[in-house]
């Protein structure tokens, strides 16, 4: 019998039975006995009413892999040959199944969840004919759980729990063939019925449970798993009305009103918090007490029948919460479970509920969040000094500060101040967790630092600002004083003994590592870093400043400020300052102590990543409080505008001293490529607001800079290549600051100018062929292109004319460069870069001549490009990656150029309106279209599906051929057959088995191309018979297939042109369609689906009005029926 | 001379072969003096020694003549070695007895070299006998074994 394939009955009864394979070891069976095997079950599990057989199977094989095959083959053929069944047999043979399950309590557990699970695939069919009555197999799971034997009670828990998995209509339901809408509609049935028989049930045995004193450990585990079921059933996805499929991935307990009377009793609260202080030392058990608990505190909707309902709840959720904290040393594995039910709370309950709260409750609890937020706190900082890999303590933390946050952004709603003292505290113990003895606790500088809990502590910094600015600045400028000192300290051990590697470290370290801290808490307190908004001075921090503008000596806080090189305390009156400039002289003092340094050669000594935090901070206070624009604000701080408003000395120093600090990083940090990127990301800051960019261009130093930059000398030439681009830009941008003409055309002959003659210098001496391989020549031609681009980026509209003819002089000599660095990959690839970054900038802004001067370069580009391709060879292993990288540029260059087509800010020449207007338009010779399906030309034979396994290139290809198609139409049934074939092939892989997004790319391509093959009424072309296959994948895609909605107004604008261009065909997919349907009366919902569906546009005509009533119409189409050809 | 090919790495005038250049400027491609080799540089990554530790930056490279790996781990501010490689592009005019003669572009003719025997020298050969005459590329350089004391 062990030898693999072994018969285990022959004939009985004269049904012929196939002969099963029994489990073997693995070792003993080969591949081929294996798929033998398996084909074999597999058929088996396919032959027609087996219920026989599979009875007698259960009751006397013992082998349990066979059991389970006879189980899922019952399963499968009960839900196949459902119509042709007697109901009463079902009904014995579900009888049967129970029977057998209970009958044989030592079944291996996964044949007996598989036996359960086919009862539950029963009753789930029968409930939609209501051919089984789930009232009396609940009345039986009652009677086993009543039972009190821990074997059966664990056997009706299971039976739940299949029955719960099969009605959830998730992706644990089992696959039965039926349409998703009646998948819903059990669902939506048993959510009113079922389930809450099933959370009754469980009530009861928690209830039994919980009063035990002692748990056996069988009863114990019984108890977990009836505890996990809760779990379970509050954790229900509720099907809201008139849904098939229900979406949200975080559920939320959101119970219909008919769930009132169960869940709305307090006793069932009670229940939970009484089991949780029961088990709560049992880590596993504790995280679904916990569960059920952060599920009931996110209840919500139609449940609360009044709000003084939802108040009463809140309240003992509330009360019961406090005191099941209150009095108990929370256990590790408590912490997040405790945070998400207070995360959940404050995040559902509306406030206006959370406020009618009896105020001492209130109170109590916004002091308990306070005390469990430190101690949170403290055990996170803890943890990553244990280096755990499971940090439950920084997830809790992470949570209650984002609890916090959401709170404090709804402050005006709370009482006045309310929030104050929670905020000093939990600022304080951040403050201290990060600290080094002896004003803080923390013992190792390797802590990463979460911008979110930053940005939490920052608002909270806020709401206490009284408190929270003058701490931070009294410990920065504590730390920088300390700083100085020890450098000093340093510096003179240096001198006595020669050998570096004798100084500490340690104590310089610990200085470093508590100012990165109060640097990054500063820059989160102080401002904010929108993305693309004008940043603005919070208004706390400005009610601050104005509040105390009356006790402030004006004079004194500038001299403060002024003086970053002495210490603070030691200027008279240093008490009367403005705390909120405080903090940053504070900043300015740390950022002096660090040039000084650098400048008594004591850099080594020095940590980069203080340097970062420093530009870091600087930048970000720059963008917000230099130049105070006073329109922006109701009211405006004195102390403020008068340090850093427009045209005040205040601002101009600071201008300077930023300025001089850039340079001193340029030079000093090159070797540090992150921190010379902010650096240089500070300066760009500077001047790409045109009031900051005056001041600056008023430097003398901003001047040496940029004629240091332009003749490469040292320092600057060491900078990393985006380094030196963003230089370029910065000081590109500075040029279009306001200066007086003479000035203006000294400016330009300082930065671009040498730029130029070098450059042409080098590429018109007679021998360049020959030198251009040495390895200067090289630096200096990537140094060059480098530049352009640089130049490119810092384009803006006014100052778009000069530098697009500056720079099209050099894109011509750059195609030149091209034959000569042929060999040369990675110059290649700058050289396309520039011509990339040119059109992304520049295109735009370009009347008609100029674009097309721009066309014709970017053509000649392609040309050469190609040439070059066909004769280069791609031996090595790099080759894809270069190849990659050059086809990624290609396409992001094509794409740029059809930007044009519908970004477009240009007025007809207008900004170039005083220069020479070069050819007139009706002699243009290179279109867009032309560059565009030349370069498609390139791209499309080299793109293979391997290099769409790249992801970024992927996108860009599939963006690139859906605007081609959105914008020339015309010219797609224009292209070489090949060409053709591959670009449909493209759009159908992509359509098909791509991400959504590429897919949606795809379906918006439909569209025009059949408004085009509509427009030139000619049939049989490929375009056209391309277009009739399309139509039949969008018609199965939007009829049968799963799919988002998003992708539903996509497809649908794809289905209809195409109707409208293939109107016989698709009334062909419909009839076949109706045709396959057995089910008489899904046949009509479906035929009067698909009538109404084209009813309000009947004939089918390209018309915008017809195409948006047809939208709509599927959208109806889509709820109505979607989910009923939708299969699982 | 034992093997023709070392001819490469001699050097016709005195003139300094290397020059420095901090760390942090070289360049993936670029070239650079690892462990007295000149190598191609194919990979280059920073690390740092803790939190506020600077910079260093770790070097692979080819050997442009032996092929050979090497690595190389420093400082970011510290000064290396980078070979002031010079390529020449020679004419082909003549292979007589796998000995090729070669025209620079001033016209001087060297007979020393021997067609390489691999890939490379087979394409010569069929190019040579293709067309009679072709255009190949030497790498050369003023290279001296460069030793670090």
């Amino acid at each position: 019998m062990r030898a693999c394939v072994c018969v285990v009955c022959s004939q009985i009864k004269g049904s012929f039975i196939p002969p099963l394979p029994s489990a073997a070891p693995p070792s003993m069976v080969s591949t081929e006995q294996r798929q033998h095997a398996e084909h074999v079950f597999l058929s088996f599990r396919k032959s027609k009413s087996p219920f026989a057989i599979c009875k007698h199977i259960l009751e006397t094989s013992k082998v349990d892999y066979v059991l389970f095959q006879a189980a899922t083959a019952i399963m499968e053929a009960v839900v196949r040959e459902w119509i042709l069944l007697e109901k009463t047999s079902i009904e014995s043979l579900r009888a049967f199944l129970l029977t057998y399950v209970l009958q044989r309590p030592n079944l291996q557990k996964y044949v007996r969840e598989q036996i359960l699970l086919a009862v539950a695939v029963i009753v789930k069919r029968g409930s939609l004919d209501k051919s089984i009555n789930c009232k009396s197999i609940f009345h039986e799971v009652g009677q086993l759980i009543s039972s009190g034997n821990p074997t059966v009670q664990t056997l009706a828990c299971s039976i739940l729990t299949a029955l719960l998995s099969e009605f959830s209509s998730s992706s644990k339901t089992s696959s039965i063939g039926l349409s998703m809408e009646f998948h819903g509609s059990c669902k939506r049935l048993f959510q009113e019925e079922g389930l809450r028989q099933i959370f009754m049930l469980t009530m009861e045995v928690l209830q039994e449970f919980s009063r035990r004193e002692n748990l056996s450990a069988q009863m114990s585990s019984v108890f977990q798993r009836y505890l996990a079921l809760a779990n379970q059933v509050l954790s229900w996805n509720f099907l809201p009305p008139n849904h098939i499929l229900s979406l949200s991935v975080n559920v939320t307990l959101k119970p219909t009103e008919s769930w009132r009377e169960a869940l709305l009793d307090t006793r069932v609260m009670d229940l939970f918090f009484t089991v949780h202080r029961k088990i709560r030392e049992d880590s596993d058990m504790a995280q679904d007490s916990l569960q059920c608990l952060a599920q009931l505190a996110s209840m919500h909707g139609p449940i609360f029948p009044d709000e003084s309902a939802q108040v009463s709840y809140l309240a003992h959720l509330v009360e019961g919460l406090l005191s099941m904290i209150n009095g108990i040393e929370i256990e590790d594995s408590e912490a997040v479970g405790i945070s998400n039910i207070i995360s959940n709370l404050i995040t559902m309950f509306p406030r206006s509920i959370l406020t009618a709260l009896p105020s001492d409750l209130f109170t109590s609890f916004i002091n308990c969040l306070t005390l469990l937020t430190c101690s949170f706190g403290r055990s996170a900082a803890l943890e990553e000094v244990l280096d755990k890999d499971d940090m439950v303590y920084m997830e809790a933390y992470d949570k209650l500060l984002e609890s916090w946050l959401t709170l404090v952004q709804d402050e005006e709603h709370f009482p006045r101040g309310c929030f104050i003292q929670p905020a000093i505290q939990v600022f304080n113990s951040y403050i201290q967790c990060h600290l080094a003895a002896p004003d803080g606790t923390r013992n190792l500088t390797t802590g990463s630092c979460s911008q979110d809990q930053l940005s939490s502590i920052g608002m909270l910094g806020r709401v206490a600002a009284d408190h929270c600015i003058p701490l931070l600045t009294s410990l920065l400028e504590d730390r920088v004083t300390r700083l100085h000192g020890q450098l000093q300290r340093t510096q003179q051990h240096l001198m006595a003994s020669s050998d570096p590697g004798s100084v500490d470290r340690k104590v310089l370290d610990d200085l470093y590592e508590d100012i990165h801290w109060l640097i990054l808490v500063s820059g989160y307190l102080l401002a904010d870093d929108p993305q693309g908004e004008t940043p603005l001075i919070p208004s706390e921090v400005m009610e601050f400043s104005i509040k105390h503008s009356t006790e402030v000596d004006i004079n004194t806080t500038l001299q403060i400020l002024g003086s970053p090189g002495e210490k603070a305390s030691s200027i008279p009156g240093c008490n009367r300052t403005d705390s909120v400039i405080r903090l940053l002289s504070a900043v300015l003092r740390t950022s002096e102590v660090e040039s000084r340094a650098t400048r008594a050669s004591l850099t080594e000594l020095l940590s980069p990543q203080m340097g970062k935090d420093i530009v870091w901070f600087l930048r970000r206070w720059a963008k917000t409080y230099l130049l105070v624009d006073e329109k922006l604000y109701e009211q405006i701080s004195m102390p403020l505008s008068t340090a850093f408003g427009a045209d005040t000395e205040g601002a101009q120093w600071i201008v300077g001293y930023l300025l001089e600090k850039v340079i001193n990083n340029l030079s000093v940090w090159s070797s540090e490529a992150e921190l010379a990127n902010d650096t240089v990301e500070l300066l760009v800051t500077l001047v790409e607001k045109r009031e900051r960019a005056n001041i600056v261009v008023q430097c003398e130093s901003w001047w040496n800079l940029a004629k240091q930059f332009a003749s490469r000398s040292p320092p600057l030439h060491l900078l990393s290549s985006s380094v030196q681009r963003s230089l370029m830009k910065a000081l590109v941008l500075g040029g279009f600051a306001h200066m007086d003409s003479d000035t203006k055309q000294q400016y330009w002959a300082e930065v671009l100018h040498p730029l130029q003659q070098r450059f042409l210098n080098l590429i018109n001496q007679e021998n360049f062929a020959q030198i251009s391989q040495e390895e200067a020549v090289k630096r200096e031609i990537v140094a060059t292109l480098e530049a352009l681009c640089g130049i490119a980026e810092a384009t803006q509209i006014d100052n778009v004319a000069s530098l697009f003819s500056f720079l099209m002089d050099f894109l011509s000599s750059c195609i030149g460069l091209m034959e000569v660095y042929s060999n040369t990959p990675e110059t290649i690839n700058l050289i396309i870069e520039v011509f990339v970054e040119v059109a992304h900038k520049q295109i735009c802004y370009l009347g008609e001549t100029k674009s097309m001067k721009l066309y014709e370069a970017c053509l000649t580009l392609l040309q050469v490009y190609s040439k070059n391709n066909q004769s280069r060879k791609r031996g090595d292993a790099t080759a894809e990656e270069d190849q990659y990288q050059d086809l990624l540029l290609i396409m992001e260059l094509l794409t740029n150029l059809l930007s044009k087509e519908f970004i477009d800010f240009s007025d007809t020449d207008e900004v170039f309106r005083n220069q020479d207007q070069g050819t007139p338009a009706s002699n243009r010779t290179v279109s867009a279209a032309d560059v565009v399906l030349y370069g498609v030309n390139i791209v499309l034979p080299l793109m293979s599906q391997d290099l769409l396994k790249f992801p970024s290139l992927c996108n860009q290809y599939y963006k690139l051929i859906t605007f081609i198609c959105e914008i020339f139409p015309e010219k797609i049934p224009q292209l070489p057959e090949d060409l053709f074939k591959s670009l449909m092939f493209s759009l159908e892989l992509g359509m098909t088995s791509m991400s959504s997004e590429i897919s949606q790319l795809c379906l918006e391509a439909l569209s025009p191309l059949a408004e085009q093959c509509a427009k030139n009424q000619e049939k049989d072309t490929p375009l056209f018979i391309a277009t009739r296959h399309f139509l039949k994948l969008v018609f199965d895609m939007l009829v049968l297939q799963k799919h988002n909605t998003e992708m539903t107004v996509a497809a649908g604008e794809a289905l209809y042109t195409l109707v409208c261009l293939h109107q016989a065909e698709y009334s062909e997919l419909v009839e076949t369609l109706l045709s396959s349907q057995r089910d008489a009366v899904i046949y009509q919902r479906l035929a009067d689906a698909f009538n109404k569906l084209t009813a309000s546009s009947t004939p089918p005509t390209m018309d915008r009005k017809q195409k948006v009533a047809f939208l709509k119409s599927l959208e109806e189409f889509v709820a109505n029926v979607g989910g009923l050809l939708c299969v699982k | 001379m034992a093997d023709p090919d070392c001819d490469f790495q001699t050097g016709e005038s005195g003139a300094s072969a290397t020059y420095p250049m901090q760390c942090s400027a070289l360049r993936k491609n670029g070239y650079v003096v690892l462990k007295g080799r000149p190598c191609k540089i194919v990979e280059m990554s920073t690390s740092k020694t803790g939190k506020h530790g600077h910079a260093k930056v770790n070097l692979v490279g080819i050997d442009i003549f032996t092929n050979k790996k090497y690595e190389d781990m420093c400082p970011s501010t510290h000064n290396m070695d980078v070979p002031d490689i010079k390529r020449l592009d020679y004419q082909l005019v003549n292979i007589s007895e796998n000995y090729m003669s070669l025209m620079s572009d001033n016209g001087d003719v060297r007979e020393d070299l021997r067609v390489p025997e691999n890939e490379v020298g087979k394409e010569i050969e069929a190019k040579f006998e293709a067309v009679a005459h072709s255009c190949l590329f030497l790498p050369s350089t003023c290279w001296f074994c460069h030793s670090h004391s």
